[in-house]
């Protein structure tokens, strides 16, 4: 048991005073003893010492050369005794382990969880929060916005004739960028099918604005997006790696997008992207849009990007910004009366509302982390009584305090150094997957991974929890009592009152962090449970969708177009199967877009014309989807062009705002600023649906049957079946390449995966939250469990003896009973109040539940009695089986 | 005989003390003493040099030092060689007599 003598005589190591002393001595005995020897030899006993030191040569450096070397030498001595003493520390540590698996097992799990999940929210929260943007000088990038008067909060994208204003006026700046969201092009590759990828349409000059250059060849040149400039077109990393072979010969060739051939001019970097899904970026030529009456300044569909001039504040960009908004005021006040400007950091914007959730997830992994400490802690100390007589053993043969102390922290922090290595790797794998099966929860230019900076998170964890849960149970074997222990040979008593306090302590802190966390789950479930249970108004269930993209020459007219959908809904419609097929601008939950409405007859109110949220439908969209009309007509064949005036639907929302009265059907209503624009009659109303948001309401919505429309060649396909959706793909895809064989689909998907799509932030900050929350809970339950199990085998004798004098098993299990129960009630009401103060930051994550819901408190209370109750009836069962004569005859 | 001036002997101290600490433990005055009567007097090393070395030697893990009683009763300071000063003794010796060997012949009168 006793560590082998490291030497036979261990020389105390000698202070800097010991050191001068000893060299002084050491010198002053040769001068001694030289002078001795001329005296012998017939020198004069004044003259002997002057020439012993004569003789003896530069004294006063040799003092001081020598004591500078010993002193050196003697530190080394420290550190080889030191590194000996802890080798020795860490050897006797491993056996220790290798004695008691099981402790060791537990304690490596436990930490390797609560230390990987620390490090997996750690390695998203610092890439998302803290580290630069993958761009040139990020600090001073900036989004530019506008501003709905009545919500600033909302941000808006720039329309074309804004977006000139604000770039040929704006002086704090050094150039605006710009890029639409209208992406998705058909690709024809030199062999195979059409494609339809992802090509952004960017201004000449917003590479500049980030600051990236191309990897190879260039990015565009000023002149590259005028109307006249030939086509140009910048590839991604990843697409020329995935569709194009990583072909050398690349740059320079012509590429065939929309019918149209563009000229290959560079490659930008790996892992280069401005929205995270683009493949390529052609010029954003806006000149067209700024010519046409027909797009106006209610058409936000720019997104700006900007750079602040040198020395330049944000807030100066700011009201620079917004002088010019005032001045559009002015200037048009039928479609800009309503907006200002504004700028916000990119970097702010591209972690914007991700900040909470992961600070929250945050403190929920340090709390967990905190439960595994104490956790810890209490089984540490637990063990360290039962080792009591081997320490008490080696204090006898001379251990020190600080030399029992710091085996006992060398155990634990060996512990957890293996716990944070696992917990790494778990961190390492678990952040991948959970990223992979979430793709869309984190904003796509983040890359978060492993290195460095996570690897020394990981291992500062690991050491700050090995002290922290080694330290108390360390302090406490230096208290030990040699004496009692050594004399009752560690059999009686529960150890001393400090350590039974800390114990109780830490069980009771556990629990109450663990009940937080479960409160805080508890809340986000409901939320979700009700948000997936919300009245959607259709029914997303046997919906297949798929996208398509029409434009170029070939359908620049409204004829080509319905032509083309035409033959594509009648084919697919006809085909064994399909219930109803429709097609729609905008797919439930992914966006919309507004315009402005008149009523014919109605009075406009002060601020002029109210907006609607507008959206096109072809065919049997309402029946497809399962939309109710609630009166009136959907569209049919008579609502073509050429059979006379425009019709429109409305939903029941829009009626309640523009027709109060209820009689929307045939009334007439304008879409648009024009006012030459013909007015359109309302022939029916349909039952709102969540359109925009599972979590918002519907708003007002105007739906045309897009059959006048050149503007708009994009439709999402929606295909009811009877069947899985899945299987209905062929069909589609052998129409589309029946009515346009060059053309391609793409987004083939279910309804329900579109709609799970948009809930997958909040499902990924769900999953994690409830996976602590249960991490949080199982810790808890096996730290009480622990410490009634090692008081209960500490009292057995006591039990016993009470059996003996006629207590009943009844009392001795309630008495145990009651010792879990009143700690895990302590740590409920301590939970309680932390959860009430802390639960008021979830507001803006929850949904349908207020953070004091009653039921979830009242579920968590109840979930903990049950765990405490059977965490505590296995150590309350061996109390009531203790025989009295064995617990006796122990002693 | 006459003394060999010091910086003939400066690389050669450290071998000259090990080969002196070869049959037992000696203080620093005996060091020199045993160095002066083995040489006649031509190998006199003087205190400063020859401490200076001593510490060195220590450092360097070549002699370890203990404190004992001198023969007439004083504290002295002990030096034996260690394990790897002995091993250093006896390859530095082959070096020596060679080199000396070599230089000898050099000089000889042809």
């Amino acid at each position: 048991m006793m560590t082998r003598p490291r030497r036979l005589f261990e020389f105390p190591w000698r202070s800097r005073a010991t050191i001068d002393g000893d060299v002084e001595a050491e010198l002053q005995f040769h001068l001694d003893a030289r002078a001795a020897d001329l005296v012998a030899a017939g020198v004069p006993a004044d003259q002997a010492l002057r020439q012993a030191r004569a003789e003896f040569g530069d004294l006063d450096f040799t003092r001081r050369y020598c004591r500078d070397l010993d002193t050196r030498t003697e530190r080394g001595n420290r550190m080889t005794d030191r590194l000996g003493a802890w080798r020795l520390d860490l050897r006797f540590a491993w056996r220790t382990f290798r004695r008691h698996p099981a402790f060791a097992l537990v304690t490596i799990v436990t930490l390797a969880l609560a230390i990987g999940a620390n490090t997996a929210i750690f390695s998203v929260a610092r890439t998302v929060l803290f580290k630069p943007l993958p761009y040139g000088e990020p600090a001073a990038l900036v989004a530019l916005f506008s501003t709905p008067l009545e919500s600033p909060g909302n941000r808006w994208d720039f329309s074309a004739p804004d977006l000139a204003d604000y770039r040929s006026r704006q002086r704090s700046l050094t150039a605006i960028g710009a890029y639409s969201y209208r992406q998705l092009t058909t690709w024809r590759p030199g062999t195979g099918d059409p494609q339809i990828v992802n090509a952004m349409p960017v201004t000449a000059n917003l590479f500049e604005v980030l600051r990236v250059g191309a990897w190879r060849g260039r990015t565009f040149a000023a002149g590259d997006d005028a109307p006249s400039a030939a086509p140009t077109v910048v590839v991604s990393y990843a697409f020329w790696q995935r569709a194009l072979g990583s072909d050398p010969a690349t740059i320079g060739s012509t590429m065939t997008l929309s019918e149209l051939p563009y000229r290959v001019i560079g490659i930008m970097p790996r892992g280069f992207t401005v929205r995270g899904q683009e493949d390529m970026w052609i010029p954003l030529d806006m000149s067209g849009d700024l010519a046409n009456p027909g797009v106006t300044r209610k058409q936000h569909v720019f997104a700006a990007l900007a750079r602040l001039k040198p020395g330049v504040s944000i807030e100066a960009a700011r009201s620079d910004l917004m002088a010019i908004a005032r001045r559009l005021q002015g200037e048009y006040p039928e479609s800009n009366a309503r907006f200002l400007a504004t700028a916000e950091f990119l970097s702010e914007r591209a972690s914007a509302g991700l900040e909470r959730p992961l600070l929250l997830l945050l403190a929920a992994s340090v709390a967990v982390l905190l439960i595994a400490c104490a956790n810890l802690a209490n089984l540490t100390l637990a063990r360290t009584m039962g080792r009591r007589t081997e320490i008490a053993v080696r204090a006898a043969l001379g251990a020190g305090r600080s030399r029992l102390a710091r085996q006992l922290l060398t155990e634990s922090l060996l512990l957890a150094l293996i716990g944070g290595a696992v917990g790494v790797a778990v961190a390492a794998a678990a952040t991948r997957a959970i990223l992979a099966l979430n793709p869309n929860a984190l904003p796509p230019m983040f890359e978060v991974g492993i290195d460095g900076g996570v690897l020394g998170f990981g291992l500062l964890l690991s050491l700050g929890t090995g002290v922290l849960f080694g330290l108390l149970p360390a302090l406490d074997a230096g208290r030990a009592d040699l004496h009692a222990t050594l004399k009752s040979e560690g059999r009686s008593g529960t150890g001393s009152r400090s350590s039974e306090r800390a114990r109780r302590g830490l069980v009771v802190a556990q629990v109450g962090l663990a009940v937080v966390l479960l409160v805080g789950a508890g809340l986000l479930i409901r939320s979700f449970r009700d948000l997936t249970q919300v009245r959607l108004g259709f029914e997303p269930d046997h919906l297949l969708t798929a996208q398509l993209r029409l434009d170029g020459a070939r359908y620049d007219s409204a004829g080509a177009v319905n032509r083309f959908y035409d033959e594509v809904l009648s084919t697919v419609g006809a085909a064994p199967g399909v219930v109803a097929v429709g097609a729609t601008m905008h797919l439930p939950m992914q966006g919309g877009e507004n315009s402005s409405i008149y009523v014919e007859g109605a009075a406009l109110g002060a601020e002029g014309p109210r907006d609607i949220g507008y959206t096109m439908v072809r065919g049997d969209y309402f029946k497809a989807m399962r939309i109710p009309l609630v009166e009136g007509r959907t569209f049919d064949a008579t609502d073509s062009p050429e059979a006379g005036g425009g019709t429109a639907l409305l939903n029941q929302a829009a009626v309640r705002v523009f027709f109060p009265k209820g009689d929307a059907v045939g009334h007439r209503v304008r879409i648009g600023p024009n006012p030459a624009a013909p007015w359109t009659t309302i022939i029916g109303v349909v039952a709102d649906i969540r359109e925009r948001a599972l979590d918002t309401p519907a708003q007002p919505l105007y739906y045309d049957n897009g059959r006048r429309q050149t503007w708009w060649g994009s439709f999402s396909l929606v295909v009811r079946t009877g069947a899985e959706p899945m299987a209905l793909l062929p069909v589609v895809r052998t129409a589309v390449k029946r009515a346009d064989p060059v053309l391609a689909v793409r987004g083939f998907e279910t309804l329900e995966h579109v709609i799970g799509s948009s809930l997958a932030a909040r499902r990924f900050a769900l999953g994690i939250a409830a996976a602590f929350a249960g991490l949080a809970m199982v810790l808890a339950a096996v730290g009480i469990y622990g410490v009634l199990a090692y008081s209960v085998s500490a009292r057995s004798r006591e039990f016993g003896v009470r059996i003996a004098l006629g207590a009943s098993t009844r009392t001795v299990l309630r008495l145990v009973l009651r010792q879990g129960l009143s700690w895990s009630l302590a740590g409920l009401a301590l939970g309680i109040a932390g959860a009430m103060a802390g639960s008021r930051l979830l507001a803006g994550m929850l949904y349908g539940v207020t953070s004091f819901d009653l039921p979830t408190y009242l579920a968590v209370a109840a979930g903990l009695l049950i765990v405490t109750i059977s965490a505590s009836v296995i150590p309350a069962l061996r109390a009531a089986r203790a025989d009295p004569l064995d617990s006796i005859r122990t002693e | 005989m006459t003394r060999i001036p010091s910086e003939l002997l400066q690389g050669t101290v450290d071998i000259l003390i090990l080969r002196a600490l070869a049959w037992e433990p000696m203080h620093g005055y005996a060091i020199s003493r045993w160095l002066d009567a083995r040489s006649d007097g031509a190998l006199g090393v003087d205190g400063a040099a020859l401490y200076q070395a001593l510490h060195r030697l220590e450092q360097r893990k070549l002699v370890s030092a203990s404190w004992g009683l001198s023969e007439n009763n004083r504290r002295a300071r002990y030096y034996r060689p260690t394990a790897a000063g002995r091993l250093r003794l006896r390859t530095e010796s082959v070096v020596w007599h060679r080199y000396a060997d070599a230089v000898a012949k050099v000089l000889s009168p042809a």
